[in-house]
């Protein structure tokens, strides 16, 4: 039993070295992936193109606009085009936002009383817009304070925990790790299996005296070590190249990878059984991968979307892990902290799993 | 012109008959077209902001009715402990604490200085930054209302106005970019594989012994590809204007033409990779990292360009995808028309010539 298991792994392993396309795709693609997707996403709203459209050519309005240029919040465009030229702007995608200064500015301001400025955006990038809108109000508060000298009686201080600079990139790898470890696992199994079945060298595999159970869990051990190889390797990557840090217990998350690995290994045996060629299983493996990515949290918090994509959320194991890696890595969450996700996650795992071994266990039997 | 039918009526068979992939197909733009409509939304609604009063004064509980009064702030689903604040955000309970110390009620009646607590989750920067804006904002609005005017600060206020999405929905933004993701992995991956197919299965010698010309297989195999990619793009127009009913402000001729010129990048791109490998495995990986992968990444799709490091900057000017976005989202957010999009189109058409080009010579040395 444990014999031709061992030697069905061995088998597994073999094949795998031989195909260098399969390893390239295994070992290097995660890594490319992590380092594009690490640059490039980036939910930090900064440097929005504002124009400014002073009538009022004030030292006070002056004052006012370089206040605005503080941090890297707006890319400030000065000019005495007029203000229709701005349709233009926005139409082009080069405005983004536009800053209207009216000329009593500084006249109402100095006798101590409200001045309103205009603001227009482009609203088609519904966030950046409110997040610059926003920064704008922040900013005009600020200035106000400063002018009059005067405080609110009752101001807020805030102390953000976990990532105090706010960095999108120590928030934005956790996800990516789990997204590619989703990805990986369901395609390369299921294509793996599904190819041999193209191959009829399935047919042969079940013709030699091992027992059906050996043959599943000779396939899927292969896969889950590699699996969890990866899950090393890109964490060792997002800690040491991106310098994301790590907070909780390393073994703590191994441990729930390889829970996790449970469902993502059982979703791609389950593909196996309901595909007969390569592209089906890949066009399977991706349409699920799209749904778990979107719908994990990954880019935006699940409490943002509607009560009934919220319900829809529940069913993806993906969700989960998310949730896991994150809490561990930035929060040091232990088990107690995380007990509704990984009390998920076993459920989930336990059953696809046993249903996608049922399944090819009728097909192969 | 007959034999290009023919072919492209064999490629036409081997499409439905794989009805498996078909369904897929079709069910893709759907999905993704309803997930990007409802479940990806980067604007943040609403936050689950956990209130500990400690001042315990009619002051303090005007102050928390009023927050949870907006739309903007959740009290938390379960009841949570307020003796360890921070295990609330590390067991995701909430977004933030707003702990009110004793003391707020006197500062409101003119007393000292006060400051209010707001313990914030981080790990999410966005969300971080949000919760910090609203907090603040729907404060001082507090106080303005409440405070006697001697003790407001007069000042600049903001007044602003949004222009094309003025309720700020989402789906605007990322409905018509799916159009450009969908119409590349259509076009680009589903040629790439099949040319890729039929010299895995050796039936591309068969084909070539067959009395047709290479450059009438070519054309003849790439038809019902470009057919099935308009579809999906005409799925997700559909989708957006009678579900999201997201206006379309432009022409749809203009969109039209951009259409084809980005289709024919696509196709040149998908034959390129299929002429150079061998295998579908290979095929479909080499299409997913040099169309997919950057076209949703490296565009504005999802992620402000701007933000990235200057060296993917300049890489990202070489993804045909960046500029057909600029362009279907003026044609159908702003109505911009060819005047505006002059730039892009040159871009569009340099590339398609470019890739087109290279696309033949290497059909021709490679696979014929």
């Amino acid at each position: 039993m444990l014999r031709s298991l061992l030697g069905m792994i061995r088998k597994e392993f073999l094949q795998v070295s031989r195909d260098r396309n399969l390893l390239l795709i295994i070992f290097a693609m995660p890594l490319i992936q992590l380092l594009v997707l690490g640059y490039a996403i980036n939910t930090e709203v900064k440097l929005i193109d504002l124009d400014v459209y002073d009538f009022d050519r004030s030292a006070l309005s002056r004052e006012f606009i370089s206040s605005m240029r503080a941090g890297d919040y707006f890319v400030l465009h000065e000019g005495d085009e007029s203000l229709f030229a701005l349709a233009e702007r926005f139409e082009s995608g080069d405005g983004e936002m536009a800053l209207v200064i009216p000329n009593d500015f500084s006249r109402r301001l100095t006798l101590g009383r409200d001045v309103t400025l205009g603001l227009i955006a482009d609203g088609s990038n519904a966030n950046s817009a409110a997040v610059g809108l926003g920064y704008a109000a922040q900013m005009a508060r600020e200035f106000s304070q400063e002018v009059t000298g005067m405080k609110p009686p009752v101001e807020v201080r805030s102390q953000v925990l976990y990532n105090p600079e706010m960095e999108s990139i120590y928030f934005m790898i956790p996800g990516i790790i789990a997204t590619l470890l989703t990805m990986i696992t369901v395609m390369i199994t299921s294509m793996a299996i599904v190819r041999e079945k193209e191959n009829g060298t399935l047919e042969q595999l079940m013709v030699t005296p091992i027992s059906g159970a050996v043959l599943l869990l000779g396939k899927l051990i292969p896969f889950a070590i590699m699996g969890l190889f990866e899950m090393v390797i890109a964490l060792a990557f997002g800690v040491i190249w991106f310098g994301v840090p790590f907070a909780g217990s390393p073994l703590l998350l191994l441990a729930l990878t390889t829970l996790y690995l449970f469902t993502t290994l059982g979703i791609g045996l389950f593909f196996s059984t309901v595909t007969s060629t390569q592209q089906q299983a890949m066009f399977f493996a991706w349409f699920f991968s799209v749904f778990a990515i979107l719908t994990s949290g990954f880019f935006t918090p699940i409490a943002n979307m509607p009560h009934w994509v919220q319900y829809v959320t529940y069913l993806n194991p993906m969700r989960y892990f998310v949730s896991i890696v994150r809490g561990i890595m930035m929060k040091a969450s232990g088990v107690m902290d995380l007990q509704a996700d990984i009390i998920a996650l076993a459920v989930f795992g336990v059953v696809i799993f046993t249903i996608a071994a049922l399944r090819f266990h009728k097909r192969t039997a | 012109m007959q034999r290009i039918r023919f072919i492209a009526l064999k490629e036409f068979y081997h499409i439905m008959r794989d009805m498996r992939s078909l369904t897929i197909i079709f069910l893709m733009p759907i999905m993704m077209t309803f997930l990007f409509g409802y479940a990806i939304d980067m604007d943040v609604n609403e936050v689950i902001l956990a209130v500990a009063d400690l001042d315990r004064t009619a002051d303090s509980r005007d102050l928390v009715e009023n927050l949870y009064a907006s739309t903007y702030f959740t009290p938390p689903d379960e009841q949570v402990d307020f003796k360890d604040p921070e295990q609330i955000l590390r067991s995701s309970k909430a977004y933030a604490v707003l702990i009110i110390k004793p003391g707020f009620s006197e500062a409101m009646k003119g007393g000292e200085d006060y400051q209010l607590g707001l313990l914030v989750d981080g790990s999410d920067n966005n969300l971080a930054a949000a919760v910090q804006n609203y907090t603040t904002a729907a404060v001082n609005r507090y106080l303005i209302n409440k405070l006697p005017p001697r003790m407001t600060v007069p000042g600049v206020r903001v007044s602003y106005r949004l222009m094309y999405n003025p309720d700020l929905e989402s789906p605007r933004f990322f409905v018509p970019g799916l159009v450009a993701i969908l119409l590349l992995m259509i076009s680009a991956l589903l040629t790439s594989i099949t040319i890729a197919r039929e010299r895995e299965t050796g039936t591309m010698e068969q084909l070539l012994t067959a009395p047709v010309k290479p450059v009438e297989i070519l054309i003849g195999k790439l038809m019902p590809y470009t057919l099935l990619a308009f579809l999906d793009g005409i799925i997700v127009l559909v989708f957006a204007r009678f579900v999201f009913s997201i206006p379309f402000a432009g022409s749809y001729l203009l969109l039209l033409g951009f259409g084809f010129l980005y289709v024919m990048t696509a196709l040149s791109i998908g034959i390129m990779i299929s002429s150079l490998v061998k295998t579908q495995q290979v095929a479909m990986m080499l299409a997913f990292v040099t169309t997919m992968l950057p076209s949703v990444m490296l565009t504005g799709f999802i992620f402000a360009i701007k933000n990235m490091p200057v060296a993917l900057q300049v890489i990202t000017n070489i993804v045909p995808a960046k500029f057909f976005l600029v362009v279907i989202r003026g044609i159908m957010l702003k109505g911009a028309g060819l005047d505006v999009l002059a730039m892009q189109g040159v871009y569009l058409l340099i590339f398609m010539v470019i890739l087109m080009f290279i696309a033949a010579k290497t059909f021709r040395t490679k696979v014929v």
